[in-house]
């Protein structure tokens, strides 16, 4: 019967274009959206992920940046650095703000910097300088493209004009993008001298993040101290509750489109065969080898259509951050493993559901040429 | 005597009258009798209760040829599917050497059908994405013969039957007369008692029809199978050894064909224009010049 399987799969050469295309198309919206999802979750969190810090350190109570606001006193700084395990501590401040370059307006976690900060700047700079200099800012390459700004422009953060002296990458989101100016400048334009958003702390070889941040916690008053991952975890939460919920339920919507269309796709290969499937349970076949040859080929079609759906997934997910740097595809092995395991369930379950009808049918039928 | 090409046990190839030497010996048939008794088929019920068939009773005898002849709608093929364990009768009983196959629970009936009963469809019904040789082999698999085992019997039968070199065709391929053959082939690969045919020649010219009977009939003779052929063909009467008329789902006529022992012509026993008795013996003839030269070589013979 694997023989009939894989003959009636790959005998005729339109059919198979069809049934394995129509699965790898249904198979790569899926993929696809999944790695949009993914890639954006990342990517929301990618300040956080990629600041070089091991502990975020927040005013009490706070534990994410987005749409929060976390106020320390200066003093602090020195109060964590005296913590057993810190190895240095940066001081940043944070607003969510607009850039606008010329008529545009983008949303973006303005970040004030310290001259000699150790983490929390930009992490890939494709053009000109990371650190800003008072009265200079860094902006993310995809919101300067949009605008058409270069370094050498300027854009307009918190009310004042700065000039552009560096680019950054993989600082954009589909919810915002990430500025960088000095922390001089923000501290002055937001009359907040004295005080920090948030302490980013790194720590000394051999010691936990998780061990050093409830150390903070316990010897400095008044502050939430978090290991980056675990700050990174809130972020995220945060912004799904807020704003992904939607990309959540697209994404689950495209899956089940996805499904059906692969579903009816395997459908309609059976079925096409039915009649024979029929002819063969008139000669003798039990249904155990009906179902055997379907499942069969339901799978291999499956299969192929898996391949070649990852394929043109990751084809795509080379190409969109090309065409729009803050979509970020992103196909993790989680992903790959729940597509998989449903498709393969749910091509068997549209491969069976003919047979179970030739199944239940009486087998005079053929005699009947029915 | 019948020209068929037949000799001991080998089916000789009806395209190649020299494929005698190179043709197989197939392994006698299996024989079984097949006995109907008061077999009533009814669909549907109350006021949209629909007999098909109707208390017939017949049995079939190895070796026998027998054509179930009707109009449309007369009950031929529901009776036919009721031979074959396709279909269980409302009322009576179908038995295969003694055993009820009708009364068998509905699982133990595929094996029935693999291995004691070969089918031949009207429009052949060979598995489209399958060569010749795949179309065979896999009924053979089915009935549990191991890869290489069911290639080589389809293999030695589509050789036998002419199909050497077609084994490897798609059926689409193949002309109707050869489709017809892999379906023979098909129909007897596990070496069944009973050979069934709906309307096997309902495809065919002419030509090529009378072609696939003179083979199903060679196949019955020499082997010792049965066949029993539904058909609305009164040109291949002359093959049977009976002929049915179904009509209403019951038997309004029964034909008993016999062979001119002078000329070969099958001749209706009923309707022969002459008949002798001979040591026991009955035969019949197609005309008294017939007869008179049967006599004749009766007498030279004493």
């Amino acid at each position: 019967m694997t023989l009939l399987a894989l003959r009636n799969l790959f005998q005729n050469k339109a059919r198979l274009v069809i049934s394995v295309g129509g699965v790898a198309l249904a198979l790569m919206l899926i993929l696809s959206l999944d790695a949009i999802f993914t890639g954006m979750e990342r990517r929301v969190t990618a300040y956080i992920d990629q600041s070089g810090a091991d502990i975020f350190v927040s005013q009490s109570g706070v534990r994410n940046m987005h749409m929060a606001s976390s106020w320390l006193a200066a003093s602090a700084r020195a109060e964590v650095e005296a913590v057993s395990g810190v190895d240095s501590v940066t001081p940043i401040l944070y607003i969510t703000n607009m850039i606008v370059i010329g008529d545009e307006r983008n949303l973006a976690y303005i970040i004030g910097l310290p001259e000699d900060a150790k983490a929390g700047g930009a992490w890939k700079v494709t053009a000109g300088r990371g650190q800003p200099k008072p009265g200079e800012t860094v902006i993310d390459r995809g919101v300067a493209e949009k605008s058409g700004a270069a370094p050498g422009d300027e854009a307009e953060i918190l009310g004042r004009k700065f000039e552009i002296v560096g680019l950054s990458e993989g600082t954009a989101s589909l919810v915002n993008s990430v500025a960088f100016v000095s922390m001089a400048d923000f501290a002055t334009l937001r009359g907040t001298p004295g005080s920090v958003s948030f302490l980013l702390v790194t720590v000394k070889p051999g010691d936990s993040a998780e061990a050093v941040a409830a150390r903070i916690e316990s010897e400095v008053d008044d502050v939430t101290a978090q290991s980056t991952t675990e700050f990174a975890v809130q972020e995220r939460k945060v912004i799904k509750d807020m704003s992904t919920d939607v990309i959540a339920l697209m994404n689950a919507i495209g899956f089940l489109i996805g499904l059906a269309v692969m579903a009816l796709t395997v459908y309609t290969a059976t079925f096409a065969r039915r009649a024979e499937y029929g002819v063969l349970k008139a000669l003798g076949a039990r249904n155990g080898h009906l179902y055997h040859a379907v499942l069969m080929q339901a799978f291999i079609s499956v299969a192929l259509g898996f391949a070649l759906g990852l394929i043109f997934t990751l084809a795509v997910s080379a190409v969109a951050p090309r065409l729009s740097l803050t979509l970020a595809l992103e196909v993790s092995g989680a992903s790959l493993i729940k597509v998989g395991a449903v498709s393969l369930i749910i091509g068997g379950l549209a491969a069976i559901l003919p047979i179970r009808q030739i199944a239940g049918l009486d087998p005079a039928m053929v005699f009947r040429g029915k | 005597m019948n020209n068929e090409a037949m000799n001991n046990g080998k089916i000789q190839n009806p395209n190649d009258q020299t494929c005698g030497e190179r043709s197989r010996t197939i392994p006698k048939g299996n024989t079984a009798t097949l006995v109907v008794e008061q077999v009533t088929k009814r669909y549907g019920a109350g006021a949209t209760e629909v007999t098909a068939v109707r208390d017939v009773t017949m049995t079939v005898a190895p070796g026998e040829v027998v054509l179930i002849m009707g109009p449309s709608g007369s009950g031929k093929t529901t009776l036919l599917s009721m031979l074959g364990a396709l279909l269980k009768p409302t009322e009576g009983a179908i038995q295969l050497n003694g055993d009820v196959i009708s009364a068998l629970a509905e699982n133990r009936l595929p094996d029935i059908r693999l291995k004691q009963f070969g089918f031949i469809f009207q429009d052949f019904n060979l598995l489209s994405a399958l060569s010749a040789l795949e179309n065979v082999a896999l009924v053979a698999q089915l009935a549990g013969a191991k890869g290489r085992e069911a290639r080589k019997r389809a293999s030695d039968l589509l050789t036998d039957l002419g199909l050497r070199e077609r084994l490897n065709f798609l059926p689409e391929k193949l002309s109707g007369g050869e489709k017809q053959r892999v379906a023979i082939a098909r129909a007897l690969v596990n070496d069944p008692a009973i050979i069934l045919a709906d309307e096997p020649t309902a495809n065919l010219d002419s030509k090529i029809g009378h072609e696939i009977m003179r083979l199903l009939r060679r196949i019955a003779k020499e082997q010792n199978r049965s066949v029993v052929i539904v058909s609305h063909d009164q040109r291949i009467k002359d093959i049977a050894d009976r002929v049915l008329w179904l009509e209403d789902g019951q038997f309004k006529e029964m034909v008993t064909m016999a062979i001119d022992p002078v000329c070969g012509m099958s001749v209706e026993r009923e309707k022969a224009a002459a008949a002798l008795e001979v040591g026991g013996t009955t035969y019949y003839f197609c005309s008294k010049g017939c007869r008179a030269e049967f006599e004749g070589e009766q007498l030279k013979g004493r």
